[in-house]
């Protein structure tokens, strides 16, 4: 995005555009404009799919599965917790 | 117009619900109902937050305890799973951060700007593909190594973001710090988070010339 500035003045400004894009963040008029970007510049292309990436990777590795004692746990507190309260 | 609520529900649909009128098993069905299907998203934040499995345990479950002791007081309609994820944060603030002595904005301004300064420096590099291609291959290992590695209020932005799909009004209200902060820590979290994993996908062999680079300030290609 070197050379790229039509998404913004410096490359914070325009990685931030691009944060906000994925982040479902924009306005409608800013989302086509920079719908249109990425459509037409190469540079900018590759960095929204590294960012893309990234999350994605972020995504599938934090997935985990609670031990099934901790379901088991929850209720039984709740459930003791009802009586002592009401 | 609940056209979400699964079929054959015995339940009150939440739109007529009048919690002041509703019995204590009532709010235990509806509580088990609706709030116990994020048991395990809530386990994984909170591995993001306590680190160990027996600590982000005995953090869900003291959250959960107290989202069902104030759950006369979440209102039905709104953004459930945004609810319990503000009681986990605050849960763990109170009980695990307090343990440590350590203020939740601790870090905040410990990031040097030569981090960031590098951060930015990568955007202008060439070959971005074969660097998204090299940090596909990381292992979850590594991506969970690089999360934790990054400042707290970092990690738990682009985690709420980027695994939980919260939009930045949600994290603010989770997170209870205004938006801008809440975008700046995003900006930040990712620029580091992506930083290191260029640095890790280039220790295991997957470097591309971009990331050698942007990392070393070599152009000699580590991998082939």
């Amino acid at each position: 995005m070197k050379d790229c500035e039509e998404l913004g003045d410096c490359p914070d400004a325009r990685i931030e555009k691009l944060y906000d894009y994925l982040d479902g963040e924009l306005s409608h008029k800013d989302l086509v404009e920079i719908k249109a970007h990425l459509d037409s510049c190469a540079e900018c292309a590759k960095e929204y799919d590294l960012e893309c990436v990234i999350r994605e990777v972020v995504k599938r590795s934090c997935r985990e599965t609670a031990p099934t004692s901790l379901k088991d746990n929850i209720l039984e507190r709740i459930g003791q917790l009802k009586t002592a309260g009401h | 117009m609940n056209t979400t609520a699964p079929a054959g529900s015995s339940s009150t649909e939440n739109d007529q619900l009048d919690v002041s009128t509703e019995s204590d098993a009532d709010r235990k069905a509806r509580f088990e109902r609706d709030a116990m299907q994020y048991v395990d998203q809530l386990y994984s934040a909170a591995m993001r937050m306590a680190r160990n499995p027996s600590d982000a345990e005995d953090l869900v479950q003291e959250a959960y305890t107290k989202a069902f002791s104030a759950f006369h007081q979440y209102k039905p309609g709104t953004n459930l799973k945004a609810w319990l994820y503000r009681i986990l944060t605050n849960t763990y603030i109170n009980l695990y951060r307090k343990r440590q002595r350590e203020p939740l904005q601790s870090h905040s301004d410990t990031i040097e700007d030569w981090q960031l300064a590098k951060a930015a420096e990568h955007t202008s590099s060439g070959l971005r593909s074969a660097e998204a291609e090299a940090l596909d291959h990381l292992p979850d290992s590594d991506i969970k190594n690089a999360l934790q590695s990054i400042p707290e209020e970092f990690r738990l932005a682009v985690y709420f973001s980027d695994v939980e799909g919260f939009a930045y009004k949600e994290i603010s209200e989770i997170m209870n710090t205004p938006i801008g902060t809440v975008m700046s820590r995003l900006h930040r979290g990712r620029k580091l988070l992506r930083d290191l994993l260029s640095e890790y996908a280039l220790e295991r062999g997957l470097g591309t010339p971009a990331a050698v680079e942007g990392v070393k300030g070599t152009k000699q290609e580590s991998a082939k």
